[in-house]
């Protein structure tokens, strides 16, 4: 008798879980936990609507609240709501949100890769048709917010980043250097440096910094592997990761190893900002999104930004700027406000919202047609505008597990830590990827 | 009110707890490591498939064993460094009293401290361009002692091995304290009257009477360190750097699950928690039946 009473209560209680368990079709309402009587009132009568943009960008609370202030003023109907969340834990807070009813009505989603898990599983609305805008955006920003299968759209770009060197005018002045025309002067310069008592290269390699390491091969290498040409290549199945100049391009970071610094396995991204915040490494191969850090950490830092000449015997021969789209704002499937919602992503298509975005956050804006205010950022999106090439692990790679730039930054780990060759580098990645990558789509 | 019902009232509560945080969430990722995943909806029954990948998909087939044979001689190491460790300070703060408290909480404060702080502040100390513990072994002339202790794939295990039993060193000290305390001294005694030398006596009477606390040390131990996660991220990062010469099944699970983020992570990682928590579980329970057989020896 007491069992079944027992056994009794813990099916009750299995049935009532297993209707609120993610994966088991459409159990949540639309709209059910909506704040009040907002969602009727919305659509009834003159009520404001409350939308909720989720995001995970909890350092940027106050620059989107005056972001949104601008628009709140335009469209006096609508109030956002801006609910950061904590950048590693993001991916799964949202999707878990978007299969509920208390989910966001307007997101901030990652690019490429990270984009699918939600688009395969139904949870965003296509905006192709719904935002005319998007037509005017670069065609290689937008790759990063369309379903990888289906090709529409699902995101506004909302910046993105590009990788060049960042370098201390400051120490190159006192070492009588130029920013470098040429591979060999660049290396010249690095030698001239490393003898001055100077960390020529601020390169992390240690637990932290692995995902950097693509970057760096792409910040010196993108060139020497042929760029964009060998991607489109490699898309199409004609190429391999294991070609000599994708190889080459690997051996280019062992190469440079003596002018990062010191036992670089175990030197993390911090140490290596405050060499260079501090004037103790001259050059920091690195993207866009660390200019506003680096300036944070040392205001009266004197910086400028070259791109890396092109190395000898590559088949690119003018230097290249890799970048990705960083991410783009999309709008929930089952949220209870979507014609507003839709309202909220169009305005963020607007050199309005571009030229706030990019002055508060001092980051590149993906929407046509907005200059950054900072020379130096300017600078960049001149040089991505002028030779920009996609960073091709991050950008196609990402689309199924293992994802090539994770197999890529622990075998190149592995290279700095003397335990592989950069054609084993090689090998790996393509063993990897070619486990569920199909050339030709 | 009839027994059982007292019984049930009594015993619901708790009954509720453990099946929505433990029963329930184990249930579902057996579940779910059965199904093909596209994100978060399920795309049909994959049977084994999962498990499958997880053997033969390039580079999970090697991490997964590479992963399994870290687990393992973490297990060892803290066997031999930590528990060896924490039955001496026991034995000695039971032999010479004086002090006996204040030692005693020093050697438990670290484990008031959670793993994730431990291993932040160890790998600051052993930092090796702003580190102390690499100017103090400069400063005293051992600069060939000066290594990248977590950035050399020789050393970063052991070192991790190193730091975790410095923070739990007090756990199995406490528990064979409190075993020691409740061994009679007639045995002692009656030993030394038969003419054993201090090492007999601890070899033959106190070790075999200390058998049912080295049965839960070793028990907990090996479920703490199979379990491992928070000290190692900390310490070497999600990766189990450098080169994975740190990687853990639980750093594993954390790629496979949250990191790479694949469309098909959901049920990767849960067949990799339910092998984890299968192998966990069956090794735990063959232990103790194992220390209770030898327990039972005793008597």
């Amino acid at each position: 008798m007491k069992r079944r009473w027992i056994a009794g209560a813990i099916g009750v209680l299995a049935v009532a879980l297993a209707a609120c368990a993610p994966g088991q079709g459409n159990t949540a309402q639309v709209g059910a936990s909506d704040q009040g009587g907002e969602a009727q009132g919305g659509k009834a009568g003159g009520d404001k609507v409350t939308l909720s943009l989720w995001s995970w960008r909890v350092e940027d609370v106050k620059a989107y609240e005056k972001i949104l202030a601008t628009f709140e003023k335009s469209h006096p109907k609508i109030h956002v709501e801006f609910k950061p969340f904590q950048a590693t834990e993001y991916p799964n807070i949202l999707a878990t949100g978007l299969s509920g009813a208390a989910g966001p009505d307007v997101a901030q989603l990652k690019s490429y890769g990270g984009l699918q898990p939600l688009v395969e599983a139904g949870q965003l609305v296509p905006l192709d048709g719904k935002v005319e805008a998007l037509s005017g955006f670069d065609a290689k920003l937008l790759e990063g917010a369309k379903g990888h299968k289906d090709g529409k759209i699902y995101g506004v770009p909302f910046a993105y980043q590009t990788l060049q060197v960042l370098y201390n005018k400051k120490l190159f002045g006192d070492n009588g250097i130029q920013p470098p025309a040429t591979w060999d002067d660049m290396i010249a310069a690095a030698g001239k440096l490393k003898e001055a008592g100077i960390t020529p290269f601020a390169v992390a390699a240690g637990p932290d910094a692995t995902w950097t390491l693509p970057i760096v091969h792409e910040i010196f290498g993108n060139a020497r592997y042929g760029s964009t040409r060998f991607r489109d290549a490699l898309l199409r199945g004609e190429k391999k990761f294991t070609d000599p100049d994708f190889t080459t391009s690997i051996k280019l970071i062992k190469d440079l190893e003596p002018y990062f610094p010191k036992d670089v396995v175990a030197v993390k991204i911090p140490d290596v900002q405050a060499l260079f915040a501090s004037g103790k490494a001259a050059m920091y191969p690195t993207g866009s999104f660390d200019l506003a850090p680096m300036l944070a950490a040392n205001p009266s830092l004197d910086l400028g930004v070259f791109q890396v000449p092109p190395p000898p015997g590559s088949p690119v021969t003018t230097p290249v700027t890799p970048g990705w789209a960083d991410g783009s704002f999309g709008v929930n499937a089952k949220s209870a406000h979507q014609a507003e919602a839709l309202e909220l992503v169009r305005w963020m298509a607007t050199p309005e919202f571009g030229q706030l975005y990019a002055g508060e956050l001092k980051q590149l804006s993906a929407v046509p047609g907005v200059t950054p205010s900072d020379p130096l950022l300017a600078e960049m999106a001149k040089n991505y505008a002028a030779n920009g090439a996609p960073y091709t692990l991050l950008v196609d790679f990402r689309y199924g597990q293992p994802n090539g730039d994770a197999v890529f930054r622990d075998e190149v780990q592995k290279m700095l830590a003397g335990q592989t060759d950069p054609k084993a580098v090689a090998e790996s990645v393509q063993k990897g990827v070619g486990q569920w990558f199909k050339p030709g789509n | 009110m009839p027994r059982w019902r007292v019984l049930a009232v009594f015993l619901l509560p708790a009954l509720l707890l453990y099946s929505v945080f433990i029963v329930y969430p184990l249930v579902t990722a057996l579940d779910y490591s059965f199904f093909e995943w596209r994100g978060i909806r399920q795309a049909g029954f994959a049977g084994l498939g999962n498990y499958r990948d997880l053997f033969s998909v390039y580079p999970y087939d090697q991490q997964l064993w590479q992963a399994f044979a870290h687990n393992a001689l973490f297990f060892a190491g803290t066997m031999l460094i930590q528990n060896t460790a924490g039955l001496l300070f026991a034995l000695l703060l039971f032999r010479y009293g004086r002090g006996k408290r204040f030692l005693q909480a020093a050697f438990t404060t670290p484990y008031l401290v959670d793993p994730l702080v431990v291993g932040y502040l160890w790998s600051l100390l052993l930092n090796p361009t702003f580190g102390p513990v690499n100017a103090l072994l400069e400063a005293a002339g051992l600069d060939s002692w000066a290594l990248p202790w977590l950035g050399d794939t020789r050393t970063a295990l052991p070192v991790v091995i190193g730091v975790n039993a410095w923070q739990w060193v007090g756990f199995p000290m406490l528990l064979f304290s409190a075993a020691l305390a409740g061994i009679p001294a007639e045995y002692h005694e009656a030993a030394r009257v038969d003419g054993a030398s201090a090492w007999q006596a601890f070899r033959r009477v106190t070790l075999p009477l200390l058998t049912p606390a080295i049965g839960v040390v070793s028990v907990l131990t090996f479920i703490g360190n199979f379990n491992a996660f928070g000290l190692v991220y900390a310490m070497a990062g999600s990766t189990g750097s450098p080169a994975h010469s740190t990687d853990v099944l639980g750093l594993l699970f954390y790629r496979v699950a949250f990191q790479e983020g694949g469309v098909e992570a959901i049920g990767r990682s849960s067949a990799l928690a339910v092998l984890m928590f299968v192998f966990i579980f069956g090794v735990s329970l063959l232990a103790t039946s194992y220390f209770r057989r030898r327990e039972r020896m005793l008597v």
